[in-house]
């Protein structure tokens, strides 16, 4: 520890038994089980790691907390042998060890569950997890053990369910299945809750802690929500720009605190996604303007929308509703209810079975390129790299790309006009990129979302509509998301806000629907908004 | 569904390396983003010092295996030399092979760039070649017309056979690396039946000396005209088929189509959602691509540089293959494709002096996939890098 400042925490020293110095620790805790001292990782000029030290305890959660690029996912590369550090050194177990390659990391009973999944989607569980195994292929023994490892856990995953099947909070049991079966004793889970709704994270807390408790690993919670890190951590050190600033017991921090080692200033936390009882919802409610959007225009109509898989299982089922003019509605759901089908259907992907959508009262068919768009229906997408951008593309090709039309002259782009524009809503939404002509890939996963948005707002839709918006995403961008989509229903856009964050809904909606399903199963205004009913339907009771 | 390695492999470069890209730089455009760091791969010298490189090592190499096989190397690459460049009239015997492989290049440009991959130019060419021989030998008038008529039946007879992959892979799914593929045998097959049948294309029995399958020749008025320059005589074609280069670059680079096919070849559901339809786009690269094919055959029959103005079995002589690889080299760039598809050409007129020098003629094939390989490695190596700092850089920037 040599840079002491930034340490609020005394660690034992690697192999001196219970954790002495630090009171009221967890009873197993102790026995470090990775240390990283004075790591740093340069790529050219940038420093990812600048002499980080890290100390993981069996049967702790340490949280690494940081914003986008502030090194968090370079310094679990390097842990898990992904990423060679320039300097520094790694032990475990006291021991000084070179990680090399992820070999190396697992032979040393190093596991992690990435943000992005692995998963083969044509292929069943059991196949999954026995994949990259050697050997001859023992399909009983494998769901067995997968079978095991789902009910010692309680993550009720079946072995012979096809992962392109499973909602996205499955899948990520499936890959920590994975994890878990080579009986790793250090645990690294990388922003995990980015995908789960609220229960599921909390169930993956719970898991996290049978691990921690019970079995005295050592796990590594990286995320940059701060709910989380204040819930499931013990401890957590806070990353910024590729340097640790801060590294605390859990117990001894707020929030506010946290947030503010994070970005650097001072944020207001009130909308952001706190722990649900920390959030006063009354005071949320307050902040959205006391504008009567119930007597304006409806400007999307959805009437009896039903969408069929070829095999006849019906993703939306007679699915109706309606947004006005300047309204933001809200539709809360667990995942996987639809609201990917519906999002889908909104931006011209799927073809309807039956039923209609009206923009402004003009009927919009389905499942033709482009139409609903040129209807003025601006998206942003759950998952920005499946329809909302094209990665390969440089930033002004991407926020041309929906009006490309319209600054070309006989079929010919005027490349001035295009980049004209790209530079101006650079500015505007203050993206964050080396210029209009770098590719999109090169831009962190917040700055892509941003040209999303400017895109789709600049294009100015009647209607937006934004799913799960701020998944993925730091408390800066958060912050600034849910203020633009606050602003753009100030100027009249009609926003559907699909979210499987409940606080999000209670945040910004003025009226709410609960999807189950793929129906419609319940709705209430904003003011009447109750939690306890609100979670009875989202779990499919009809309350 | 972009699965082809090789719309992988030559879009994310084109894409993302502004300097090597063919698309001209606005004003400023690339030396601002050379400031960044991040953008600027890597200097032209390194690049071209790269290629270098590699043509040497895979050059050594060839001379390695003529060596081994009792061959005298330089004698070989002198005599490849003498027979595609330094002989008298061979660099027009060289420009007359360039143009049908640029032209098939193109078109595989086109299909590759809304991530199809087309990989049955061969079959494509003959059946262009096959109704260029259909309309030349049979419908009378003023040569210049007849010509352009075979050359337009030529690209409808590619367009039309791509068209089969094209709709099956819109109707029902098929990928296109297949039944592009499986086709070029079956064209392969009917051409081989049109020139068995008279009421096709088989010669009347007076004008084919007792040969089978073999289809009338082509009137003298009715050949792509030659020109001769600096003692080099080559169809004109050559030139139409430059112009065509351009006028591809142009349209991949600066219009709403070409921004359209890239946009679909990255992200089908992305163009979706932006009114990119992939049943209209995607089946128009295919239809184009075969049209480029078809064309190259229809140049080559009325060219005179392959088959002597006839048609007979084996007629594409692995044009559309050859065709298909200059475009992979090329990786999407028009004028590096051209120059590729001139090299190719050139290894392809030069063979035919290896023979006197005693050994296999076909030692050029292997010069020629040592060639390929030395070229697709620098990309890859670059691409690479690329990669990586653009993922350090993505990491470092909050």
């Amino acid at each position: 520890m040599a840079d002491g400042t930034h340490d609020d925490v005394n660690h034992p020293e690697s192999g001196t038994g219970p954790s002495g110095p630090v009171p009221g620790g967890p009873p197993v805790a102790g026995r470090v089980s990775i240390r990283l001292d004075q790591v740093t990782k340069r790529y050219g000029a940038v420093t990812a790691c600048d002499e980080v030290d890290l100390t993981l305890t069996a049967g702790r959660i340490h949280g690494v907390l940081g914003e986008n690029g502030a090194g968090k996912s370079t310094l679990m590369k390097i842990m898990i042998g992904l990423v060679l550090p320039d300097e520094g050194t790694i032990s475990i177990d006291g021991h000084r060890v070179r990680l090399a390659d992820p070999t190396d990391a697992a032979r040393f009973g190093i596991g992690m569950v990435h943000q992005h999944f692995s998963l083969v989607e044509p292929l069943r569980v059991w196949e999954n997890v026995a994949l990259g195994d050697e050997g001859r292929l023992d399909s009983s023994a494998t769901r067995d053990r997968v079978k095991e490892i789902s009910d010692r856990y309680g993550l009720d995953v079946d072995p012979d369910a096809v992962v392109g099947d499973l909602p996205v909070g499955m899948r990520q049991r499936v890959e920590i299945i994975k994890c878990l079966r080579r009986d790793p004793s250090i645990l690294i889970f990388d922003e995990p809750t980015s995908v789960l709704t609220p229960a599921e994270s909390e169930q993956l807390f719970d898991t996290l802690r049978h691990v921690v408790l019970e079995e005295g690993r050592a796990v590594a919670l990286v995320s940059h929500k701060l709910d989380e890190i204040m819930r499931a951590t013990d401890e957590v050190t806070i990353m910024r720009q590729g340097a640790v600033v801060r590294h605390v017991r859990t117990s001894e921090v707020d929030a506010a605190e946290l947030a503010e080692a994070m970005v650097g200033r001072a944020v207001s936390l009130r909308s952001e996604r706190v722990a649900p009882g920390d959030v006063d919802v009354d005071v949320d409610r307050s902040e959205v303007p006391d504008t009567h959007p119930e007597l304006a225009p409806v400007v999307l109509e959805i009437d009896g929308l039903t969408v069929m898989t070829r095999d006849g299982r019906r993703l939306l089922d007679d699915l109706s509703l309606h947004v006005r003019k300047g309204e933001i509605v809200g539709i809360a759901g667990v995942e996987g209810n639809g609201q990917r089908t519906l999002a889908d259907v909104l931006s011209s992907l799927i073809v309807s079975s039956s039923g209609e959508v009206r923009v402004d009262g003009a009927s919009v068919q389905t499942g033709v390129a482009g139409a609903m768009a040129a209807a003025g229906v601006g998206v942003i997408p759950e998952d920005r790299h499946d329809s909302g951008v094209v990665l390969e593309m440089t930033v002004a090709q991407n926020l041309a790309l929906v009006d490309i039309v319209d600054i070309a002259r006989n079929g010919v782009i005027d490349r001035r006009a295009m980049s004209g524009t790209a530079e101006r809503l650079i500015d505007e939404f203050e993206i964050s990129c080396a210029g209009a002509d770098a590719p999109l890939f090169s831009l962190s996963g917040g700055n892509q979302q941003r040209v999303v948005l400017a895109r789709e707002l600049s294009r100015e839709p009647e209607v937006l509509i934004a799913a799960q918006p701020t998944r993925g995403l730091d408390v800066g961008a958060i912050e600034y998301m849910t203020n633009r989509l606050r602003q753009a229903a100030e100027a009249g856009v009609g926003i559907l806000l699909i979210s499987s964050e409940l606080e999000e809904i209670l945040d910004l909606a003025h009226r709410i629907l609960v999807i189950s399903d793929g129906r419609i199963i319940g709705q209430m205004a904003r003011g009447e908004a109750d939690l306890g009913r609100l979670g009875l339907l989202m779990g499919g009771q009809v309350a | 569904m972009t699965t082809g390695f090789e719309s992988a492999d030559i879009d994310h470069g084109a894409a993302s390396s502004p300097d090597m890209s063919e698309q001209p730089p606005r004003s400023g455009g690339s030396g601002r983003l050379g400031a960044t760091g991040f953008a600027r791969i890597t200097s032209a010298g390194e690049v071209v010092g790269l290629y270098a490189l590699c043509i040497v090592a895979a050059l050594l190499l060839s001379a390695l295996i003529v060596q081994v096989t009792g061959g005298d190397s330089l004698a070989v690459f002198s005599a490849l030399l003498d027979g595609s460049l330094r002989g008298p009239g061979r660099i027009g015997e060289t420009l007359g092979v360039m143009a049908p492989l640029l032209v098939v290049a193109l078109g595989a440009i086109i299909s590759n760039r809304a991530g199809l991959v087309n990989i049955g130019q061969e079959g494509q060419l003959f059946i262009g070649a096959a109704f260029a021989t259909y309309v030349g030998t049979r419908i009378g008038g003023p040569g210049p017309l007849v010509i352009l008529a075979l050359l337009f039946a030529s690209a409808i007879g590619g367009a039309l056979w791509a068209g089969i992959a094209a709709a099956l892979k819109y109707r029902r799914n098929v990928p296109e690396v297949l039944t592009t593929l499986l086709l070029v045998t079956v064209a392969a097959q009917l051409a081989g039946f049109g020139l068995k049948n008279q009421w096709l294309l088989l010669a009347p029995p007076e004008g084919r000396a007792n040969r089978q399958q073999i289809s009338q020749q082509l009137d003298p008025d009715t050949r792509i005209p030659l020109v001769t320059m600096f003692g080099n005589q080559f169809p004109i074609s050559v030139f139409f088929a430059l112009c065509g280069a351009a006028l591809v670059a142009f349209l991949l680079a600066r219009t709403v189509w070409g921004f359209r096919l890239l946009a679909l070849g990255h992200n089908e559901r992305t163009a979706q959602r932006a009114g990119v339809a992939a049943s209209r786009y995607g089946a128009g690269a295919l239809l184009l691509g075969g049209g480029f094919a078809g064309l190259a055959g229809g140049i080559m029959l009325a060219g005179g540089d392959f088959g002597n103005y006839t048609l007979v079995p084996g007629f594409p002589a692995e044009i559309g293959w050859t065709g298909l690889l200059v475009a992979l080299v090329g990786r999407q760039r028009v004028f590096a494709t051209i120059i590729v598809a001139f090299v190719f050409a050139g290894l392809r007129t030069g063979s035919g002096f290896v023979a006197a020098t005693g050994v296999e003629r076909r030692i050029t094939d292997v010069v020629q996939g040592l060639l390929v390989l030395a070229l697709l490695i620098p990309p890859a190596l670059l691409f690479l890098r690329q990669r990586r700092r653009a993922m350090a850089a993505r990491e470092s920037r909050t």
